[in-house]
């Protein structure tokens, strides 16, 4: 946040010419307009996020004993962790989550390289290509998808025709339907994380190891890989969250056969009517993802490149 | 060694093409005679856009969506800009916590959002009611709001309002007159980013609507899981078509790749 630079300035004029009830008045007017200002904001925030939020946390500690009688317990949490029909859905979101995270770090990386070694135009209308698809609703993506991967469509004949398989796989309705799905959606923000690491990178530092005779790999492999570490962490983040609660894709290219989490959530929530158990389970799906970005960040800033993140 | 830059351009153009193939591919399926949907398309026909506006209930979701986006986007930005330019430019105690704070409707999976606010609104009656839907999409569009706002704001000179007072305009005036034309291009961003980012819901909108109350998102999820039929491809065109013209205006206006940059 950039300092307010017309208070400092304020006092500095005022200083001498005004007695300080005066400058005592004009602060409180000040804090009065900010207030008036923030105040609709703020009470929305509040009040249509914070509460909510705060709400069904509550709720997921509440366990119904009958159709009538609530008790404080944790026996959400503890019917979580014991049925193994929940316990497979979280594997499984865990599961296709790296999946996505693995494709799209394996297809971002020589995107955001050729962002980072390309012409300012060339970057631009790179940078357009790769983030405009993200304001475009994910389910008419997800039906491009639904196209390309039908039986007998795009993606079996070219399988076929180029004699990687000779029975088509199952594409469509299956684990490799949502990872394709993931990661074509959420892409975007590893590039888009990782680039913005590589272009604060000093251009001097890859001459200096070609002056002093690394080759291309060598100077990749100890030079720009390890400075573009900290994108490549945030971006692995970014994506391994969003698909760690992603409903819409797993609904859609998954369908039944692929019970990820947020399915299992919403189905509790919409068809089964369980408010109490599906804020436990939205709880759990938070907590979990929460525990994982953060074990894997600090593994990150505290291992061999722990340099790079100061 | 030329081949490691070789390799490096071939994948890049390859997922280049992944990114955009689902986009590329929807438009001319949603020509197709066939009565199913398929890539490549079968023969040419216009008939799965006539046969859309003999839909009345995509017609009536399309005019939904365009409601409630410029509605989420109106208010979004009128109470994002107001807060945005309040904790810029007022000495606020705890700033950095009060930022956090306002945007962290971003922070949340819109699982949980939309979980929490079904919950949360169906004992005020507003479960399932136009006015729930609107606020479900301001809370996802006023973070972004502000965080453009704030960014147009950081390189402002405030002199310019102080040299507006002087020379005799009331506060109203330099807000109209000096502030706001200086931070236009911020606040209209705002209103796009936002008004597609309500246009495009599906996840949050899936726990506010009601059967009689629809939008053009779901209108087209709930068609791929029942009936797949080229229908969906003519929808998608459409939507499809109508977000590449608000991007293209963002990027005229801001750069799409700067505000997404500043908004993760």
């Amino acid at each position: 946040m950039e300092p307010v630079r017309y208070d400092d300035r304020q006092e500095i004029i005022s200083l001498p010419l005004q007695p300080a009830a005066a400058r005592k008045r004009r602060n409180w007017k000040k804090y009065l307009y900010a207030g008036l200002l923030l105040l609709p904001l703020l009470l929305f925030i509040l009040g249509f996020f914070v509460v909510p939020m705060l709400y069904i946390l509550y709720l997921s500690f509440i366990e119904m004993k009958g159709e009538t009688n609530a008790v404080y317990s944790i026996g959400n949490y503890i019917q979580f962790f014991t049925d193994p029909y929940y316990l497979h859905s979280l594997w499984l979101t865990i599961k296709v989550s790296l999946y996505t995270v693995i494709v799209s770090l394996l297809l971002g990386y020589p995107v955001a390289l050729t962002m980072a070694k390309c012409s300012p135009r060339v970057r631009g209308l790179l940078t357009l290509l790769v983030a405009s698809p993200l304001l475009i609703s994910i389910v008419v993506r997800n039906f491009g998808w639904y196209l390309l991967l039908l039986p007998n469509g795009t993606i079996h004949q070219l399988l076929t025709s180029l004699g990687i398989t000779e029975s088509p796989p199952k594409l469509l309705f299956s684990e490799a339907g949502v990872v394709i799905g993931l990661s074509n959606a959420y892409l975007p923000f590893m590039i888009l994380s990782i680039a913005t690491s590589l272009y604060n990178i000093d251009p001097s530092l890859e001459k200096a190891a070609a002056i002093l005779g690394a080759g291309p790999l060598r100077s990749f492999v100890s030079i720009t890989l390890p400075l573009s570490l900290p994108g490549i962490v945030s971006g692995i983040v970014l994506v391994f969250s969003m698909s760690m609660s992603a409903y819409v894709t797993p609904a859609l290219m998954g369908g039944a056969n692929v019970p990820m989490l947020p399915v299992v959530a919403y189905d509790q929530i919409i068809n089964l009517l369980r408010w109490t158990y599906g804020s436990a389970v939205s709880y759990v799906l938070l907590g979990i993802t929460l525990a994982i970005v953060t074990i894997f960040t600090r593994m990150m800033e505290r291992g061999r490149y722990r340099e790079v993140f100061r | 060694m030329k081949i490691f830059g070789k390799i490096r351009v071939a994948v890049a153009l390859l997922s280049l093409v992944y990114i955009l193939i689902p986009l590329l591919v929807t438009i001319p399926a949603s020509f197709t005679s066939a009565s199913y949907p398929s890539f490549p398309p079968q023969g040419f026909s216009l008939q799965w856009y006539t046969k859309l506006l003999e839909r009345p209930e995509f017609v009536e979701a399309f005019w939904n969506s365009v409601k409630f986006a410029f509605l989420a986007a109106f208010f979004s930005v009128l109470l994002g800009t107001l807060g945005a330019i309040a904790i810029a430019k007022y000495d606020i105690p705890g700033k950095s916590y009060l930022v956090s704070l306002l945007t962290s409707p971003l922070t949340v999976p819109q699982l949980v959002l939309g979980i929490a606010l079904l919950v949360y609104f169906t004992p005020m009656l507003l479960a399932g009611t136009p006015t729930g839907l609107l606020i479900a999409h301001i809370v996802i569009c006023v973070p972004y709001v502000i965080r453009f706002v704030l960014t147009g704001l950081s390189g402002f000179d405030y002199t310019l309002e102080r040299a507006a007072a002087i020379l005799g305009a009331n506060p109203l005036t330099v807000f109209w007159r000096v502030t706001l034309p200086l931070i236009r291009p911020a606040i209209l961003s705002g209103a796009l980013f936002s008004f597609l980012t309500s246009f495009d819901n599906v996840t949050v909108s899936l726990f506010m609507i009601s059967s009689d109350m629809r939008t053009l998102p779901l209108e087209i999820f709930s068609n791929m899981q029942d009936a797949y039929s080229p229908i969906v491809a003519s929808v998608s065109s459409v939507v499809i078509i109508i977000s590449v013209v608000l991007i293209l205006i963002l990027e005229k206006i801001h750069g799409v790749g700067r505000l997404l940059g500043s908004s993760h």
